[in-house]
């Protein structure tokens, strides 16, 4: 099975991230992934900070029978989100949301994750905004590590978590965090584009 | 990461990922906030709320559209849901039709079951309204189907 790039189009959303190299290597991992996902039988998918919408609607035009969902923290791009959904005839469920912290416990059993990682101010971390999509603060990992403690209580029991991280994130530190959680790692794609090294690493029990 | 600066041709080059354009089978609408949702969403990350559960609701507009009906998967999202809060959310938006009020044991062979849960969990959606905590009143719009749950600073 062959995962097709959703079509987008963000003439009208300005202020969201344009699908690039991360998103398309994002893409990549999960393509590579796909036989996994088919047999975990997911029910509830979501994806956070999905800006145009192209990872979580390419997910849902090759996965059938599973319900997606979409937060990110920008409504413009839950917008967008929305659109690309209607645009590839897929139904994702856009919410306008700061990570997971409205939703109930172990509802998901795929949390996919490209988030801001670029390492900046940590003062950047203001509004909701375009900016949101790469200020990442120290390390580029605040956002990141606002999320990884709440994993466990997310996720279902059989849940996969794929996230993407930067060389400047420290993956060893976020790899080492998660096995005290419990959670077992496997880097599924990792590429040096455009002076970025990047890895999508895979968490699961 | 590209900041609006690397040309597009490049992109394309370094992913592995086809780029085929989708074709839309059928005209699909904006999909909306379904009570999917609202049965999954709890107000507990605010700041003095202790349960935040289930979220109350005002309808301004609701909407109704058919999808394709796949007992085999309702039947493996029952289990995931909270039954009466589903029920008491078709009835607040005038959606009960004749849905019981306890969930029957052997819903998996039962057809007619089946197909109505499947109407009020992914056909009937709320375009326009709001979610209400239920324990500071805090209200979330809800504008052209998408919650906006965002909180302040001060309420988390
Ligand atoms: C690098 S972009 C990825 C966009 C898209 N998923 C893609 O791969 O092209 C990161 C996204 O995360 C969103 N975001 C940043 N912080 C967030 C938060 N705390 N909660 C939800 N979304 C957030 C941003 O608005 C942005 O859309």
């Amino acid at each position: 099975m062959h995962l097709q790039t959703a079509e987008y189009d963000l003439s009208s959303h300005a202020d969201v991230y344009e699908p690039s190299e991360d998103s398309f290597l994002f893409l990549d991992a999960l393509e590579e992934e796909f036989g996994n996902l088919v047999d975990l039988k997911p029910l509830n998918i979501v994806e956070i900070g999905s800006g145009s919408g192209v990872i979580i609607t390419s997910l849902a035009k090759a996965l059938k029978n599973a319900n997606f969902f979409a937060v990110d923290i920008n409504m413009s791009a839950c917008k967008a989100t929305q659109m690309t959904g209607e645009l590839n005839a897929t139904a994702i469920q856009p919410l306008c949301m700061d990570l997971l912290g409205q939703f109930k416990e172990n509802m998901f059993d795929v949390i996919v994750f490209n988030p801001p990682y670029v390492v900046t101010d940590s003062e950047e971390l203001c509004g909701n905004g375009i900016n949101r999509a790469w200020a990442g603060g120290k390390d580029g990992r605040e956002i990141i590590d606002k999320l990884l403690p709440k994993i466990p209580n997310i996720l279902s029991c059989k849940g996969i978590f794929y996230l993407l991280l930067l060389k400047e994130n420290k993956p060893k530190e976020v790899i080492d965090f998660m096995f005290t959680l419990g959670f077992a790692h496997k880097i599924i794609k990792e590429r040096k584009l455009l002076g970025e090294y990047l890895y999508i690493v895979k968490f699961n029990k | 990461m590209r900041l609006g600066l690397t040309p597009a041709f490049l992109v394309k080059i370094v992913s592995s990922v086809v780029l085929i354009p989708a074709r839309s089978v059928h005209k699909s609408e904006l999909v909306k906030m379904k009570l999917l949702t609202h049965n999954m969403l709890t107000s507990k990350s605010m700041k003095g709320v202790t349960v935040g559960y289930p979220l109350g609701i005002n309808v301004v507009d609701i909407k109704v559209t058919e999808v394709d009906f796949n007992p085999e998967f309702i039947s493996r999202i029952i289990p995931k849901l909270d039954w009466s809060v589903l029920w008491k959310a078709a009835d607040t938006i005038g959606q009960l039709d004749d849905l019981p009020k306890e969930l029957s044991q052997e819903y998996e062979n039962d057809n007619d079951f089946l197909k109505k849960v499947h109407h009020v969990l992914l056909e009937v959606d709320i375009v326009n309204g709001e979610l209400v905590c239920p324990e500071t009143g805090r209200k979330f719009p809800i504008n052209n189907g998408i919650p906006n749950m965002l909180l302040n600073e001060d309420e988390v």
